[in-house]
């Protein structure tokens, strides 16, 4: 009887680590595969009979990468970026400070806006906010990128930082304003510091949606201010692909992500349950 | 001095005043940036307008007449829900499975957790590339395995077959969305009162009764959240199905989001394009509306 129990049990914890390994394995694989073909030489990536395990490693296609225009393309996609978060991060801050400690005209339909636009889909905005983009002639810049990138980080931001600002004790605040430090006073000098984690976990993913974005960003961009993934797409279409430089840049593109990811993991986490990325 | 009341109101107008200042920035960038384009939307959708030329004529609802004869826009719909359903069901089934097994004091779980959450970290445009890599019928590793086993045609890519490219996009969508879902399960698994398995177990109940009677109650709210968010975002997501096949083969993964962009990009139908968004976007809300209401009215009955 109890060893039939610790038997089964046995081969219950068994089977758990296989399906947790099959599992890992199905979700770090290609990420695994994407590092690995980026460091094969061309021999060994196209061969009929591909081997898993690599012979010798080349770093023939970052330099390749280097050497090209693409280097361009990441700059641009990290201007863009930095320009989003600031912006988004300052108003939203801003927006959110305000739904949560007054309560003035209006208050409740920009909430409403933020719900709604928060769950808009980018794809039905394409078409009006090209059309805004390009009577004000904006469309192929940078600056346009940016706006199209706010009108996804903005409500996010706003709607993150609403909630940090709930976690902040009230009665510090109110301490200041009585102190006559004034209400723009009292925020920037009391509130703010105390908003610190909250402003680097939205900071972090107005950075990601924005370095991520491919949709608005391939209808604005042209020429040489393409962002990164928008070029990379361009890539795949041409007859000969020139797969090992292309997962170099996937390499590239990605190591950022993954070292805001690590780095600022516990809050990463926090964020992603609070429902703050799309998509 | 002056009176309490006089100090109240004049406190709160000042204070509205203070959240006024602090919230119009974001306001005036909502209306400039969501707000107009949307009404803009809408307003296009009367309109026929060639991208090219930049003519404007107005044609009032003749564009949702063509909507409404469009036949690929309705093979489209179908590969849409198609897509929605099956994606989410894989998620949150896949996702499920990974937060129960992850749910263990094993040593390095945290590590391991953090490594199932990397399909959903890394750019979509790396994901999109790297399938498309390991996919290829003549070197990726994936296909040319398949081949070998008889279970695809020799040189044959699983993305550019018409009775399989959907298919693939669903399967690259559920890798990519599960550990978002495993996240929510996980996070909310860890807020379930102990007591109830006790309880269960001093029933007499196995892991299976367990998780059935116990866990899966507890999980419902975060499934419905999980359904209702990831549902509008799936039924209109686009950049991993056009990454991955530009809803090709013969339109054989086609879905709304990327037959807009071909309206709009291909053909600068833009006023079409505008009527197909809008008419999706209406629906989207009165689904929205819908669900809001009836949740609504079950907090109020439970309550």
């Amino acid at each position: 009887m109890r060893s039939g129990r610790t038997g089964r049990s046995l081969a219950g914890l068994a089977g758990r680590i296989v399906a947790l390994a099959l599992i890992v394995f199905f979700a770090v694989g290609p990420i695994l595969w994407m590092i690995v073909s980026s460091v094969r030489p061309a021999d060994q990536l196209f061969q009929p009979d591909p081997s898993i395990v690599p012979t010798g490693v080349t770093t023939a296609w970052y330099e390749e990468v280097f050497g090209s225009g693409a280097l361009r393309w990441f700059a641009n996609s990290f201007v863009v970026a930095a320009a989003t978060t600031l912006v988004s991060l300052v108003l939203g801050t801003a927006a959110g400070y305000a739904v949560t400690r007054f309560t003035f005209p209006g208050r409740r339909v920009l909430l409403a806006c933020l719900g709604v636009s928060y769950l808009f889909p980018a794809i039905l905005l394409l078409v009006p906010l090209y059309l805004v983009l390009s009577s004000l002639g904006l469309v192929g810049g940078l600056v346009g990128i940016v706006i199209g990138h706010l009108t996804i980080t903005l409500p996010l931001t706003t709607w993150l930082m609403k909630s940090f600002v709930e976690a902040v004790p009230r009665d510090l605040e109110e301490a200041a304003w009585v102190d006559g430090l004034g209400y723009l006073g009292a925020f920037l000098r009391v509130t703010l510091p105390l908003l610190r984690t909250g402003l680097a976990t939205t900071a972090m993913f107005a950075f990601i949606l924005s370095w991520d974005e491919f949709l608005l960003a391939s209808v604005i961009a042209q020429g040489d201010n393409v962002t990164a993934p928008v070029g990379m797409a361009g890539l795949v279409t041409s007859f000969d692909i020139r797969w090992g430089a292309i997962m170099a840049l996937s390499t590239l593109v990605t190591i950022p992500v993954v070292v805001l990811f690590f780095v600022l993991q516990r809050y990463y986490e926090k964020g992603l349950t609070a429902g703050s990325v799309k998509g | 001095m002056a009176t309490p009341a006089v100090l109240t109101r004049g406190l709160a107008g000042r204070q509205q005043r203070a959240g006024l200042a602090f919230a119009l920035p974001a306001a005036l960038l909502f209306v400039a940036i969501l707000a107009y384009p949307i009404f803009e939307s809408f307003r296009t959708s009367l309109f026929s307008i060639d991208l090219l030329t930049g003519d404007a004529a107005f044609v009032g609802f003749g564009n949702f007449g063509t909507l409404f004869g469009d036949r690929a826009l309705w093979s489209t719909v179908g590969n849409t829900l198609l897509w929605t359903v099956v994606s989410l069901a894989g998620q949150l089934g896949l996702g499920l499975l990974a937060a129960l097994l992850i749910d263990a004091d094993w040593p390095g779980m945290r590590w391991i957790r953090q490594l199932l959450l990397i399909p959903y970290v890394v750019p979509v445009i790396a994901s999109a590339l790297v399938w498309q890599w390991m996919l290829d019928g003549h070197y990726g590793i994936i296909s040319t395995n398949l081949q070998s086993w008889g279970a695809l045609d020799a040189g044959a890519n699983p993305l550019g077959q018409e009775s399989t490219s959907l298919a693939t996009v669903i399967l690259v969508n559920v890798w990519r969305g599960f550990p978002f879902a495993m996240l929510v399960f996980w996070a909310r698994m860890q807020g379930i009162d102990k007591a109830q398995y006790e309880a269960a177990r001093v029933d007499g109940a196995g892991p299976w009764r367990e998780f059935v009677h116990v866990t899966l109650p507890n999980l419902r709210s975060a499934a419905l959240s999980l359904l209702a968010l990831r549902g509008i975002w799936t039924l209109m997501y686009f950049e991993l199905v056009w990454l991955l096949t530009r809803g090709g083969p013969a339109g054989s993964s086609e879905v709304l989001s990327t037959y807009i962009y071909k309206v709009v990009m291909g053909e600068f139908r833009v006023g079409y394009a505008a009527a197909i968004a809008s008419l999706a976007g209406l629906f989207l809300g009165a689904a929205g509306l819908a669900g809001w209401i009836v949740y609504r009215l079950r907090a109020r009955r439970d309550a």
